[in-house]
């Protein structure tokens, strides 16, 4: 009974974890992303975040879910608390070899903008890195670097900063 | 391979209806206490009015430059005309520049033009041009455009527009439109076309678009980074950024036969290739010491030196006119600003420490009184100027949206 309960108290947490993310705005971004991305018939973004919710948010596992990884100031390391997710999602592309992402590498607006675009190539090119250790094969993989073009929050706090300097798994075929 | 297919476009020209509505504004934010003190009285008038105040529109530009004082005294120098309607929509104008000094007067300039209404804006700062040269001893940048980046929306919802005005802000023309990212415009040494980066198609590609019909075509879409278009000063060539084959690098496009030649080979990141006045050096930004410093690359034999000491960051440096100084994008502790090195002494300024904002994307302006540059205002992204002995400062409001990612055109005559 006190099992049952805790798991339906996980699924939920899960579920609205999953629905959290598709509301975020950087999230929303993603969605969009990967329809406009590969101009497929795909149907609004809508469609394709109640699709996520139903592939992954529903079935619990919330560190596949987790696509948004964060940077540092200037450095493209991945953090620690990140791997988990990012090994989820290298699994699921082992697993899936017809699966397609795009990995985009964003950064924050401060600085030079030419160099951030070459700084969120770093980022983007260090996940990738990470799947393709994980056997992720490279034709899975498209980089996409956008700079400081995209930010996560707009905003010039270093809350918002924070928020920008982020890599994004965008699942473009699953 | 399809990175050198040509493919022309024509491309949304929004609102190129004659109208001279400004999309930017200027204000003087600061001048200086030397300025000279001039008066410009309003122009005689005979038969119908032109469209656009001559005269106001000399004491915008020559009070914007920072180094006039508009007088309404009786100053040394002045400035009187007369515009009379000639028919059929044209417009006979003359202006003198006299300075009067010791009871004397001497008429330093005397000159006059016919001009349809249509071209009076025009020719009111081709006047101001002449004045200021004439009393400067330098070009003025009047007759100049800036192009820039618009973005109105945020996030999902975001709408860029690659936008060209002239100096003052007057005559926005819009480029191109689009739902994805534009940066790094760069004008050609004619002043005729627009180099940029576009992120249409979830792609970084480089465009060249004709800035008069708007046509355009596709110079680079190779996998990975395509960024930072940089013209020899000949035109005929162009450096760019890829990172095709792993890092970012820097390679010289040959515009006619296409080819490539790589000019950076590093782990590292190498961008933001700008040329000399006499195109035989690159300077460009490396991350190959640690953090971004500015580094000159000597094209005939291939020695690169490190040019930036000061500060943590130093990034997107182009050179005056005179090749003797750069300016560049400086971040010690705190705050991005815009600093200008002496590569003959090495000594270094700060031109925004003032600004209270990170500042980006300076551009210098083609006689090298000015840097253009994106900052923050109220919270948005404006345009701002500084003078390049830190002397005058102007900022350029946007009536809507965030104004950034700027460049100064060449002289355009």
């Amino acid at each position: 009974m006190k099992f049952k309960k805790m798991m339906f108290t996980v699924l939920a947490i899960s579920s609205l974890l999953a629905l959290g993310a598709c509301s975020a705005p950087g999230h929303k971004d993603q969605d969009t992303a990967v329809y406009d991305a590969n101009g497929e018939a795909a149907g609004p973004a809508a469609t394709g975040a109640a699709a996520d919710s139903a592939n992954f948010g529903d079935n619990g596992d919330d560190t596949l879910a987790q696509r948004t990884y964060y940077f540092e100031f200037d450095k493209s390391d991945i953090r620690d608390e990140d791997k988990p997710a990012i090994s989820a999602n290298a699994d699921y592309l082992a697993a899936h070899p017809d699966a397609k992402i795009t990995l985009e590498g964003h950064t924050d607006p401060r600085g030079s903008r030419e160099y951030n675009v070459a700084l969120g190539e770093r980022r983007a090119n260090a996940v990738a890195d990470f799947l393709k250790a994980k056997g992720v094969n490279a034709s899975q993989i498209r980089v996409v670097s956008y700079g400081a073009e995209q930010l996560g929050a707009p905003g010039h706090t270093e809350a918002d900063f924070k928020m920008d300097r982020r890599a994004i798994i965008v699942y473009s075929k699953k | 391979m399809r990175a050198l297919l040509t493919i022309f476009i024509t491309v949304l020209l929004v609102c190129f209806s004659g109208s001279s509505a400004a999309m930017l504004s200027m204000e003087l934010t600061r001048g200086i206490s030397s300025a000279m003190p001039i008066a410009i009285s309003p122009f005689v008038l005979e038969g119908a009015a032109p469209s656009q105040d001559i005269a106001s529109i000399l004491s915008n530009d020559l009070k914007n430059s920072g180094r006039f004082n508009i007088a309404s005294g009786s100053p040394d120098e002045k400035v009187v005309g007369k515009v009379s309607a000639v028919g059929g929509g044209r417009y006979h104008v003359s202006f003198q520049l006299i300075e009067t000094a010791r009871a004397r007067s001497t008429v330093l300039l005397d000159k006059q033009y016919t001009v349809p209404d249509s071209a009076m804006r025009a020719l009111a700062h081709h006047i101001s041009d002449a004045i200021y040269q004439k009393l400067m001893g330098v070009r003025g940048i009047f007759s100049t455009r800036l192009a820039y980046i618009v973005v109105e929306g945020v996030g999902h919802a975001a709408r860029y527009t690659l936008e060209v005005s002239d100096q003052d802000g007057y005559n926005p023309q819009p480029l191109l439109q689009s739902s994805d990212p534009i940066m790094s415009p760069a004008w050609s040494p004619d002043g005729r076309k627009i180099a940029y980066v576009s992120f249409e198609r979830h792609h970084a590609s480089i465009y060249i678009e004709e800035v008069a019909t708007g046509s355009r075509h596709l110079v680079s879409e190779f996998i990975g980074i395509n960024s930072a278009p940089a013209w020899s000063p000949d035109g005929r060539k162009l450096a760019i950024v890829l990172s095709k084959t792993g890092s970012p690098n820097i390679y010289m496009m040959d515009l006619g036969s296409r080819q490539l030649t790589p000019l950076t080979r590093e782990s590292s990141i190498n961008t933001e290739p700008s040329w000399s006045p006499n195109g035989r050096k690159l300077l460009f930004t490396s991350n190959r010491g640690g953090a971004p410093q500015i580094y000159e690359l000597d094209l005939a034999t291939k020695a690169v030196s490190r040019l930036t000491y000061q500060g943590h960051y130093n990034a997107r440096a182009s050179y005056t006119a005179d090749g003797r100084h750069i300016a560049m994008l400086n971040q010690d502790s705190g705050f991005f600003n815009i600093g200008i090195l002496d590569l003959d002494t090495g000594v270094f300024r700060i031109l925004t420490s003032s600004s209270g904002s990170d500042n980006e994307s300076p551009s210098i302006a083609p006689n090298g009184s000015m840097v253009l540059f994106g900052t923050l205002y109220n919270g948005h992204s404006v345009l701002g100027m500084v003078a390049t002995d830190g002397s005058v400062q102007v900022r350029l409001p946007a009536r809507n949206g965030e104004v950034q990612d700027p460049a100064w055109s060449p002289f355009l005559s």
